[in-house]
Formats: C-alpha cells, sequence, structure tokens
C-alpha cells in the first residue's frame, strides 16, 4: 500500500511538470487499450528466441495461439512449447492494465528516429500490475515499448515493432526484457559432466535479466479459437 | 588370432552366467520405465521446479529420449560390474580351473593369450551396451513416444529438438562403450594377479566406486587429481547432450580413457610375460 502512495505522488509530480499536455494522456491511452482490445484472438506462425543465462535453447518454430484475456499457447508439432508465465505473458494486453487507471502524460522519447509520447499507467485496482510506462507512436497509435513493474514478478519491458498488422496493434517482431531468478540444482542429482570450458564460463555470469525475442510470421486475427486448444497437455 | 577369439567367445558366451548381465540390464531398464510410467510426472515437477517458477513448459516432456538418459545415468554406474563379471574372470578363471597352463603349452603367445582374452571381453562389452541402447532407448521411445528432450545440468537447463537427438544417443553409445571397455581392461589386468575371478570383479567394483566418489566430491585434494582418474572421464558421453556439444572436452576424454586401456593391457601384458604359471 506505502508503494502505491508513493506511485501516485511520484506521478502527481510528474503530471504538474507536464501539464500542458496532460489532458490528452488518458485520451490516447484509451484509444490505444481500445485498439489493444479489439484483437479477441489470433493465430500466428512464429519464431522464438529464448536468451536467458542459464537457459540453452535453439529457436524454437510454432504456432501461436492467444484468445483474450490471458490463454495462450505454442504448438510445436509434437515439441515441447516453453512459455513465460501468466503474468509475464507475451501480449501487449496482459501489460497494459485493463481496469480504472490513472494516466500521466511523462513526456516525449526518441525510438529509432521517431517521436513517441511515453504514458505512465498506474490501476488503481489491487491486480498483478503496479505501473506501466508506456512509449506511444502517436501517429500509427501503436506502442512501441511498455515497461511494466508487476507485483510478484519484477519489471518486464516489451520493445515492439510494427508493419503488415500495425492496424490491428499487433507487433511483426517483439522482444521481452524480463528478470530471471537463479536456477541452481544439486550436482549430486545431476551428476554433471564437469569437463566444459563453457560451464566454466556460465558461472561467472551473473546475468539476471533475460530476453524472449518473437517474430510474428502472419496473423489470423478474430477468426475464433475453441477454449479446447488451451487445455494443458 | 581370430580362431583364438572364437574359442574365447565361445566360452565366454557358453557361461550361462554371461546371460545374467544381459537379464540384469534388462531388469534395471524395466524398472525405471515401469517407474517413470507410473509417477514419473511428480518426479519431472520436482526437477524442473526451478524452472517451472517462470516458465510453463507444455508437451511430452517425459519423452523416450529422456527416459533413456535417466536409464543411461543410473545404469551407467551398474554396468562396470557387469562388465567385470565376465573380464574379471578371462585369467583368473583360466587359472583357477587349472586351464592356463594347458593352454599356454600350444603355440600362442602369452601376449596374444591376454589380447584375445582383452578382445573377447570388448566383444561383450559391446554387445552388453548394443543391448541395453535396444531395452533402454528403442522400449522407452515405444512405451513413452518421442519428443524434444530437455538436460538438466546443475547450473544449465538444455533442450535439445527432437530431430537432433538420435545421432547423440549413437556417439553417447559409443562412448559408452570406450568407457567400459576401460572397466574391461582394468578386470583383465587385475585378473592377470590372481587365481580366484571372485577377487578382480570385487576389486574392479571398489577402484571403480572409489574413485567415482573422488570424482564426484568438491573438495580442493581431489579437484587435484580428478583430471586424471578414469572415473571422471566415464560421463563424457554426456557431453553429447550439451548444447554446443564440447568436442575439445569429449576428445580429452576419450583420450584419457584410451591410454589407460592401453596402459592397463600393457602392464597386464608385461607382467603376465613373465608371471609364473603353476595352474
Amino acid at each position: 500500500m506505502i508503494r502505491m502512495y508513493c506511485a501516485y505522488i511520484f506521478l502527481l509530480l510528474n503530471g504538474l511538470a507536464f501539464q500542458s499536455s496532460a489532458t490528452e494522456a488518458p485520451e490516447l491511452f484509451e484509444v490505444l487499450r481500445n485498439k489493444v482490445l479489439s484483437v479477441h484472438d489470433y493465430t500466428a506462425k512464429v519464431k522464438m528466441k529464448i536468451n536467458v543465462n542459464y537457459m540453452r535453447i535453439p529457436q524454437l518454430a510454432g504456432v501461436l495461439y492467444y484468445k483474450s484475456p490471458d490463454k495462450m499457447k505454442l504448438e510445436r508439432n509434437g515439441g515441447l512449447s516453453i512459455l513465460p508465465k501468466k503474468n509475464i505473458n507475451l501480449t501487449l494486453r496482459n501489460l497494459i492494465p485493463s481496469g480504472d487507471v490513472l494516466v500521466i502524460d511523462a513526456g516525449a522519447d526518441t525510438i529509432e528516429g521517431k517521436t513517441v509520447r511515453i504514458l505512465k499507467v498506474v490501476p488503481t485496482d489491487d491486480g498483478a500490475i503496479v505501473l506501466t510506462k508506456i512509449w506511444v507512436d502517436e501517429a500509427r497509435m501503436v506502442a512501441m515499448r511498455t515497461e511494466t513493474t508487476t507485483r510478484d514478478e519484477g519489471t518486464v519491458i516489451m520493445d515492439l515493432r510494427y508493419d503488415k498488422y500495425v492496424s490491428f496493434a499487433l507487433p511483426d517482431n517483439v522482444t521481452i526484457h524480463m528478470d530471471i531468478k537463479e536456477y541452481k540444482l544439486p550436482k549430486g542429482v545431476t551428476m554433471d559432466y564437469n569437463d566444459l570450458p563453457d560451464a566454466k564460463n556460465i558461472k561467472k555470469v551473473k546475468n539476471k535479466k533475460g530476453t524472449i525475442q518473437i517474430s510474428y510470421l502472419n496473423y489470423e486475427i478474430n477468426k475464433g479459437i475453441s477454449d479446447s486448444i488451451f487445455e494443458k497437455e | 588370432m581370430i580362431p583364438l577369439l572364437r574359442i574365447e567367445l565361445y566360452k565366454i558366451f557358453r557361461r550361462p552366467r554371461t546371460y545374467i548381465s544381459f537379464g540384469i540390464v534388462t531388469a534395471i531398464t524395466l524398472v525405471i520405465q515401469l517407474a517413470m510410467l507410473s509417477d514419473g510426472k511428480s518426479f519431472i515437477g520436482f526437477a524442473l521446479q526451478g524452472v517451472n517458477e517462470q516458465f510453463d513448459i507444455r508437451g511430452n516432456i517425459l519423452n523416450g529420449y529422456l527416459i533413456t538418459y535417466l536409464i543411461l545415468q543410473s545404469l551407467l554406474i551398474h554396468i562396470p560390474l557387469l562388465v567385470a563379471l565376465v573380464a574379471g574372470d578371462a585369467l583368473a578363471g583360466e587359472a583357477n580351473a587349472g586351464t592356463l597352463r594347458l593352454m599356454l603349452t600350444k603355440p600362442i603367445s602369452r601376449v596374444q593369450l591376454v589380447f584375445v582374452k582383452f578382445l573377447g571381453s570388448f566383444v561383450y562389452t559391446v554387445l552388453l551396451i548394443v543391448w541395453l541402447a535396444i531395452v533402454a532407448l528403442v522400449l522407452s521411445l515405444v512405451l513413452f513416444g518421442t519428443g524434444d528432450m530437455i538436460n538438466l545440468k546443475s547450473d544449465a537447463f538444455v533442450l535439445l529438438l527432437q530431430d537432433d537427438i538420435l545421432w547423440r544417443y549413437g556417439l553417447a553409445f559409443l562412448f559408452a562403450v570406450l568407457a567400459m571397455t576401460t572397466i574391461a581392461a582394468l578386470s583383465i589386468f587385475l585378473s592377470a594377479f590372481t587365481d580366484n575371478a571372485i577377487g578382480p570383479v570385487i576389486s574392479t567394483m571398489g577402484i571403480v566406486v572409489i574413485l567415482t566418489i573422488m570424482s564426484n566430491l568438491e573438495l580442493p585434494l581431489f579437484n587435484l587429481i580428478k583430471p586424471y582418474l578414469f572415473t571422471t572421464h566415464m560421463i563424457g558421453w554426456k557431453g553429447f547432450f550439451d548444447d554446443p556439444v564440447p568436442y575439445a572436452a569429449i576428445m580429452r576424454s576419450a583420450g584419457v580413457l584410451a591410454m589407460y586401456t592401453v596402459g592397463f593391457l600393457g602392464i597386464t601384458m608385461l607382467y603376465f610375460n613373465k608371471k609364473d604359471i603353476k595352474s
């Protein structure tokens, strides 16, 4: 609760600093949110690369199924699917608060040569998201970057690049930067083959940030997806 | 040399106890497969709890490739005993039966005899590993199906795509043959010093157990000698399930095992050549 009050005070001060454009910020956020919420489901062929210090995973190709608000499944033709857990989902929808929010204009920034507006969004409910910062490309009305602070799972930064599906605010490429928890298993259990030069290097890496890069090759949007697709295997 | 080897193989495979090893391999494999069929999900849940905190892994995790890996991990600790059962008997068994002196009255050199005994044990080892591959890999794939394979190391989570696994097993089984051949050479070496087969079998297991403990304990004293112990390199087959495959380290391990094999065999030949054969 104290964190929430601090966030309000911080945003209030920020709001005063950018009073001239603050009145537009809630409307801008509403337009963006409505555009994102207009996608109820999609099926997309994807290529995914997980870069986490303790994970050695090749590029995964498959079909990603999404159904609002939070169902997601990667199907890999008999192979294993690895997705981040629920609250750190791959969709913009999950990182933009859905209920009542306080929106503050936090100025402008430049991403890839384009000027973008920064919005700070604080949900008024006690949900998983504490604060979301959104970099909005006003011309195309899409989020180019989001920085979401969650209650339990650290901060998630999402960089989005658009091309063919910009009208649905669906990105062609997404890079998710997330906090990574430590991974360790007892050596007595795994009985590692220790004579690995690269294994020695891994121990020195203390990087607690990870990235997931997803390339969406095509989308089928709002065609309707059965809930049975998402049933856990 | 070929007729001698044929006789040696006839002697090995005529003995019922030779087939006990194949039965034990089958039994252990079936027990692990049965355990995984009944309670594999909780095992996987426990093993993956570190990863499951942040990632949702779905699909046939408990597939034939992973089960085979688990079987190899546990069986390659027991297989040295099965190899020693035959190789430890190679020279000591002949001495115990009183046939060694009789054999050496034939026009064959002692070096030839030791080498044929080694070749016989090698063929037996190869067949044991081939049998292991059949019951572990083939049966596991039939029972659990295929899929991507996860390899959990103490500090890494490795995912191997299903079309990138079979060749790794091929090389892993080849490496296992090399590792078990070293055990066979050790057993023959110990077998040359005694007239009773039980001694070399127990001694081989004793040496393997003690050195394996030293290879796995993280103590500064042991860390100094670990690279020189053959038991440290016997698990080199696991390297094929890493990404990228540490070929340099695996080749180094293979080299150490080959040197030990040649060393044991050379010393055996030297000693046996001068040994006073009394039975």
